[in-house]
């Protein structure tokens, strides 16, 4: 037997905000580390062939610099601390758009954080459903080719979402994933396992978006936020603070009567000078994840609500999965954690549905009584990282080591392997 | 990143998330594997948050290295000079695994510094356990003493079914590492790293530093070693490397010197990967400006999703 598949696999869920990787076997992740790299890109700058004598050092130093560069907070610090390290976000909208980035990044999970021999270890990667094969195709020849891993396995990252619901005595594989990442929001229909590619529907508001739509808010109310941490400051304030409301009128009412009760205050440090500042809370706690459901309070190009969004996307399926459809709503993702999220999205979703079975009966005179929908829409405690999970309860099956690519296979034929995703074929 | 850690990141940040929430009870059970096969496995349970149960479990020794009770020689020792009364070891260990410590979080130094430098020192396991032969051949050797009862040669594991060889003398140690990689272009990349590492000993500044030599042929004091395919790598440790603190970071480079040279293989294959996408990016560029007219691509709003990669890019992936 291949020695590599009695250790545990390696599971990387790469996301545009926050990269989650650990062992397949573990409940939880054991790093969750910004998606980002600090590169030190002042050697590249260099004016070549200004002194000749010393190109032997500037080769060195260039050299050196390939390994000069940090991934995750450490990134983060060091590009606030020191002006010599860029920042750089290998992936942008749930796609990977900086590959020699991405590479480094991945060298890093693996020698830094996780520490394992990559040729020990299957590897289990996550991608959108909306990605091209072409970048998946790229994603095999890095880990083949750079890191030799033993086998590889891509997983369309809504399908481990519902897999992470996945239990002994449960296995519901039909279902909607709502996942809000950072980067991109996807919502994704899936019938016993396989994806309805035709029905999936993204909409371009998504983690980021809060973020930005609360450093918004908090520049213009003329909060004291230097401006280079104004970002940083609005992450943690949505990370924090922020919640969803039942009706915004009665939250404005709720913030006015009692301001002490809901105002939160944050207290920071300027990064240049050191001085302590202080800023208010407000408003924003509620706004930020409201933008979803009134996303005409955030931008103008799109307005359609997220609840409408979802309903659409369960209408275009076929028509006999759509009540187990309606039954099975999950939720995945850093951005669905709001406080009463899900409890909001099911109430809306209800609301239309309940309006929709009116109107038919109106159309019909009462004749006939349909059956009542059902609406559930399903949180649970490990939201931030259900794909990780799911990936992990995947991974840890002894039918996925056969179900993986392997490197013999990739020797045989190339990376044109990865072409086709085995979760589209349908792995339950 | 140009030297491997000695502490296990993760094991660490574990351990100093339980020293600082000592009453929360929380339930633990995680495992993982660190590179050449060491593998962990940490345990909380609910009822007793402050014992934290640690497993470890070691590379499969080779025929010629010696273990006893399933561990290196001296590593008993080395644990219990290294941590002292704070941890316990357990007898028998884990089921399928090597040694397993029971560590008493209330226990811990109250200074905060004492109290990380500790915990370091339990995330660092590793060396203390799998470098414990090491430490005590390195330890005559800085008092210029030969360890009694020891054979002239001396075989340690450090990957599994592999070991590395020391030859241990009043005034030096000598410590020979047959190279073995799996894949053909890991051979060659580390046999040349390997030459430039050598080559690069020679430079000015680090007269100081070990000698060190690399030849295909295993050198004469090896008669009956197994092939090696990347060659054979020979540092000469002298008592001025282990004087005192630098002890620690010997051990420590000596016990993962072939980690070492498997990781910078794979950052140079890294490396000349981001070299081959510049250079194709470039030709790609070039071919762009001999076209008499690029035909206007259509821009809609679905392209604001994902970035599609035209025909051009997907033939240079599948062919690159």
């Amino acid at each position: 037997m291949d020695p590599s598949s009695s250790r545990p696999a390696v599971v990387i869920d790469n996301g545009s905000g926050y990269t989650k990787m650990g062992f397949a076997g573990n409940v939880e992740p054991c790093f969750i580390a910004p998606t980002v790299v600090a590169v030190n890109e002042s050697f590249l700058n260099q004016s070549r062939g200004s002194s000749k004598g010393s190109w032997v050092a500037q080769h060195n130093a260039g050299v050196m610099a390939d390994l000069d560069f940090f991934i995750g907070d450490e990134a983060l610090s060091k590009s606030r601390s020191s002006s010599t390290y860029n920042l750089s976000y290998p992936i942008r909208h749930g796609q990977v758009e900086n590959w020699d980035a991405m590479e480094r990044f991945w060298q890093q999970c693996i020698f830094n954080y996780l520490r394992c021999d990559p040729e020990d270890h299957y590897f289990l990667l996550t991608e959108s459903p909306l990605t091209a094969p072409e970048s998946r195709e790229y994603t095999g020849e890095i880990m083949f080719e750079t890191f030799n891993v033993p086998g590889l396995y891509i997983a369309v990252n809504s399908v481990l979402a519902l897999a992470a619901g996945y239990t002994t005595s449960k296995c519901e594989m039909t279902g909607v994933v709502v996942d809000v990442g950072d980067g991109a929001t996807h919502i994704v229909p899936v019938a016993d396992g396989y994806v309805i590619g035709s029905s999936i529907k993204s909409i371009p508001i998504a983690g980021k978006d809060i973020t930005l739509f609360v450093q918004q808010l908090m520049r213009e109310r003329g909060e004291n936020v230097p401006p280079e941490d104004s970002f940083e400051v609005a992450r943690k304030v949505k990370e924090m603070y922020c919640y969803t409301c039942s009706d915004i009128v009665k939250e404005f009412n709720k913030h006015d009567k009692e301001p002490g009760k809901y105002i939160k205050h944050w207290r920071g440090i300027k990064p240049k000078t050191g001085a302590p500042y202080s800023c208010d809370i407000g408003y924003e706690r509620f706004l930020g994840p409201e933008i979803f459901f009134n996303p005409e309070i955030y931008s103008s190009d799109f307005t359609t609500p997220l609840p409408v969004v979802i309903d659409k996307c369960i209408q275009s399926a076929p028509i006999d999965t759509r009540r187990s459809l309606y039954k099975n709503i999950v939720l995945s993702g850093g951005s669905t954690m709001f406080k009463d999220f899900h409890r909001r999205l099911q109430r809306d979703l209800k609301k239309i549905v309940d309006a929709r079975a009116l109107s038919s009966e109106a159309r019909i005179n009462g004749e006939i009584k349909s059956q009542p929908v059902e609406v559930n829409v399903l949180s649970h405690p490990i939201q931030r990282f259900a794909v990780w999970f799911g990936g992990s309860v995947l991974a840890s099956t002894p039918e996925f080591f056969t179900a993986c690519h392997t490197k013999a296979e990739y020797e045989e034929y190339g990376a044109s392997i990865c072409r086709t995703n085995p979760v589209f074929k349908g792995m339950y | 990143m140009i030297l491997l850690q000695s502490h296990s990141r993760f094991l660490f940040q574990t351990l100093l998330n339980r020293a600082q929430n000592l009453e929360k009870g929380v339930e633990l059970d995680h495992h993982w594997v660190e590179f050449d096969d060491v593998r962990y496995h940490i345990q909380v349970s609910m009822k007793n948050p402050h014992v934290l149960l640690l497993s470890v479990s070691l590379p499969t020794p080779s025929s010629e290295t010696i273990f006893v009770c399933g561990l290196p020689f001296g590593a008993i020792e080395a644990i219990k000079a290294a941590y002292g009364n704070l941890v316990q070891i357990l007898d028998p260990p884990r089921d399928g695994f090597n040694l397993t410590l029971k560590i008493n979080l209330s226990k811990l130094p109250a200074n905060q510094e004492q109290k990380h430098a500790f915990l370091v020192k339990v995330a660092s396991i590793r060396e203390v356990v799998l470098g414990a032969p090491l430490r005590v051949i390195l330890e005559h050797l800085a008092a210029r003493t030969v360890a009694p009862d020891l054979d002239p040669l001396v075989a340690l594991v450090h990957r599994p079914n592999e070991s590395f060889f020391l030859f241990p003398q009043a005034d030096k140690v000598t410590v020979v590492y047959p190279m073995r990689f799996n894949d053909s272009i890991d051979i060659v990349l580390a046999t040349s790293f390997l030459q430039e590492f050598v080559e690069a000993r020679r430079t000015a500044g680090l007269n100081n530093t070990p000698p060190c030599s690399w030849s295909l042929t295993p050198p004469l004091e090896l008669k009956e070693v197994p092939a090696a395919n990347a060659g054979f790598v020979t540092f000469v440790i002298f008592p001025r490397h282990v004087e005192g603190q630098k002890l620690d970071r010997t051990v420590w480079n000596l016990s993962t010197f072939h980690a070492y040279v498997s990781y910078h293989v794979k950052c140079s294959e890294g490396f000349m990967h981001t070299r081959m996408r510049r250079r194709v990016e470039s030709l790609i560029q070039a071919l762009n400006r001999a076209k008499p007219d690029v035909e206007n691509s259509k821009k809609t709003s679905y392209n604001r999703s994902f970035k599609r990669l035209s025909l051009k890019d997907s033939r240079t992936n599948s062919f690159s």
